[in-house]
């Protein structure tokens, strides 16, 4: 049980997969121009990473090696046309909304990731809990960058007006560089919280990357 | 005991420079753009003071903010920060609210140069980064000619997109030259901004090739364009006279960091990016090309960079000497 929480957990915070992890971000730049979109689509991902997890990891002795990738997308891909499929049912507008991201969640970094580092490995109670944590992480981030976006960018949040009328809307927020900017601050006050808790337990702070040689090359004259 | 002193000092090089400093280098740089400040003044009155003044002091104070929060000296006192600021005000309408002012001024000097460590550091000329983000937010705000009703002056670049080359037939060159015209704020003080840059150049505070290759890819391009289809482009003067090109020209492509070095690679640099500002100008739903043509080509920079000249004994392309003897 206690290995089972921390598999399910880690996909919570430790390993938070868009700040922690910086994987699957064609779909954390492109949807999350409103809360509702960032939502929707990190439900999805929880869908199918979870249930991909538990189908990897059940057949994990079955596959051989060489020609596993190909495997992991089959069994993803079928998943993703499901989810297509339910969307469209029971959910058109939604899907009208996330277009062509719905089918791309086949390519995302997130679930091939979790199928080849983990669910290859582990048996199905540990895959689905970790699925599930992953996916439940990831939604938690797509709905609150898709939150701070629509709060700056319309004014509104889940689509209830929050702002009143003195608010001009910085439609920056909501196009595609504003996604990159908010990510980027995303991303460096996730590593400002981090160093912060390690220096309280007393740690030394992780540094970032550092203007050496490498980031230049001008001298590379031989 | 006595600690010991160091014997030799050390220190990190160059140990030798010629004396010029970033402070001296900026103070050519605001002395440049004083008289297009004085004549905007004179043209658009209280508006414009209003806008240089607010943007200068929200440009400094949010530098000496981002300092503070790094925990180091602020080093606004070297007066980068009071040029993007004045820059980025030349850019705007007169008639800019209070807000656009406050954010695109502090947009540029924390997003656009900031966020990079400062000086020397940003890839993307600052103002313009301000200036672009302003833009794609309050499009209607920042409409030049939109926002500008109750002037007399004609905006000759949304004349020109919306009406067409017909309109062109009661413009006067040398109207546009002495600033008759709608636009930023600065940007279309045409003749003092050729004074300031000519004033840099002479200073030698700026090379000329950037400047000069700029102004010649306008010139150019808009030639071709007029050559094609006389009736459907202006003609290659009045590109160069409309709008932010001379200030773009001398001010904006020639920022420190976001230009490359060499000779080849600025005249090509500077080429590129006056070609960008007709086909944006032609093609795209902006009137004025300018600001998103040098934000283009600034993100060619590290590309032309690696055109290097060729090092003693090797070759240019980098490879180690192997010659035989």
């Amino acid at each position: 049980m206690n290995r089972l929480w921390k598999e399910f957990s880690k996909g919570l915070w430790n390993e938070l997969p868009p700040f922690k992890v910086v994987l699957g971000l064609c779909p954390v730049l492109a949807v999350t121009k409103t809360a509702d979109n960032g939502f929707g689509m990190g439900l999805a991902v929880i869908f199918v990473l979870t249930l991909s997890n538990m189908l990897v990891s059940s057949v994990r002795k079955v596959i051989p090696a060489k020609v596993r990738i190909a495997c992991f997308i089959v069994i993803a891909a079928s998943l993703v046309v499901c989810v297509e499929l339910l969307m469209q049912a029971f959910a058109y507008p939604l899907y009208q909304q996330l277009g062509i991201f719905v089918p791309l969640i086949v390519v995302n970094c997130i679930i091939l990731g979790r199928a080849e580092a983990f669910a290859s490995k582990n048996p199905i109670t540990y895959a689905i809990a970790d699925g599930l944590g992953m996916g439940i992480g990831f939604a938690m981030s797509l709905t609150v960058l898709g939150a701070i976006r629509e709060i700056f960018g319309y004014g509104t949040l889940f689509g209830v007006q929050i702002l009143g009328s003195w608010f001009k809307p910085f439609t920056f927020m909501v196009e595609a560089p504003g996604a990159f900017v908010c990510l980027g601050l995303g991303l460096a006050g996730m590593n400002a919280l981090t160093n912060w808790q390690r220096r309280l337990k007393g740690l030394d702070a992780i540094e970032g990357p550092k203007h050496d040689c490498a980031s230049c090359g001008m001298c590379n004259i031989k | 005991m006595k600690p010991i002193e160091p014997l030799l000092t050390v220190s990190a090089p160059p140990h030798a420079h010629c004396g010029h400093t970033i402070k001296q280098h900026m103070r050519d740089q605001l002395i440049a753009l004083l008289p297009a400040a004085a004549a905007a003044m004179t043209v658009f009155g209280f508006d414009a003071v209003r806008v240089m003044a607010l943007s200068c002091s929200v440009a400094v104070a949010s530098e000496a903010a981002c300092w503070k929060l790094r925990k180091c000296d602020p080093q606004v006192d070297d007066m980068h920060a009071l040029i993007i600021g004045l820059l980025f005000a030349f850019l705007l309408p007169p008639s800019a609210p209070w807000w656009l002012v406050i954010v695109g001024g502090s947009a540029s000097v924390v997003a656009g140069k900031m966020f990079f460590g400062g000086l020397g550091g940003y890839p993307l000329c600052p103002p313009l980064v301000g200036w672009a983000i302003c833009r794609i937010s309050w499009g209607a705000a920042m409409d030049t000619n939109a926002t500008m009703l109750n002037s007399t002056l004609p905006a000759p670049l949304h004349e020109l997109k919306n009406i067409g080359v017909p309109w062109l037939q009661n413009v006067d060159m040398s109207s546009l030259l002495l600033g008759q015209q709608l636009g930023g704020l600065g940007a279309v003080q045409i003749l003092p901004i050729l004074a300031g840059g000519l004033y840099l150049l002479a200073r030698r505070t700026i090379r000329p090739t950037i400047p000069l290759a700029f102004l010649a890819g306008v010139y150019l391009t808009a030639l071709i364009f007029r050559f094609v289809d006389p009736h459907a482009h202006a003609p290659a003067l009045f590109h160069l006279l409309a709008g932010s090109v001379v200030l773009g020209a001398f001010f904006l492509a020639t920022e420190g960091s976001t230009s490359p070095m060499g000779l080849i690679s600025s005249i090509i640099y500077g080429l590129l990016g006056g070609a960008m500002v007709i086909i944006i100008r032609v093609y795209g739903i902006y009137p004025d090309g300018v600001p998103f043509a040098i934000l283009l080509v600034n993100l060619f920079t590290p590309l032309f960079d690696r055109i290097r000249p060729k090092p003693f004994g090797g070759s240019r392309l980098g490879e180690p000497y192997v010659g035989g003897c």
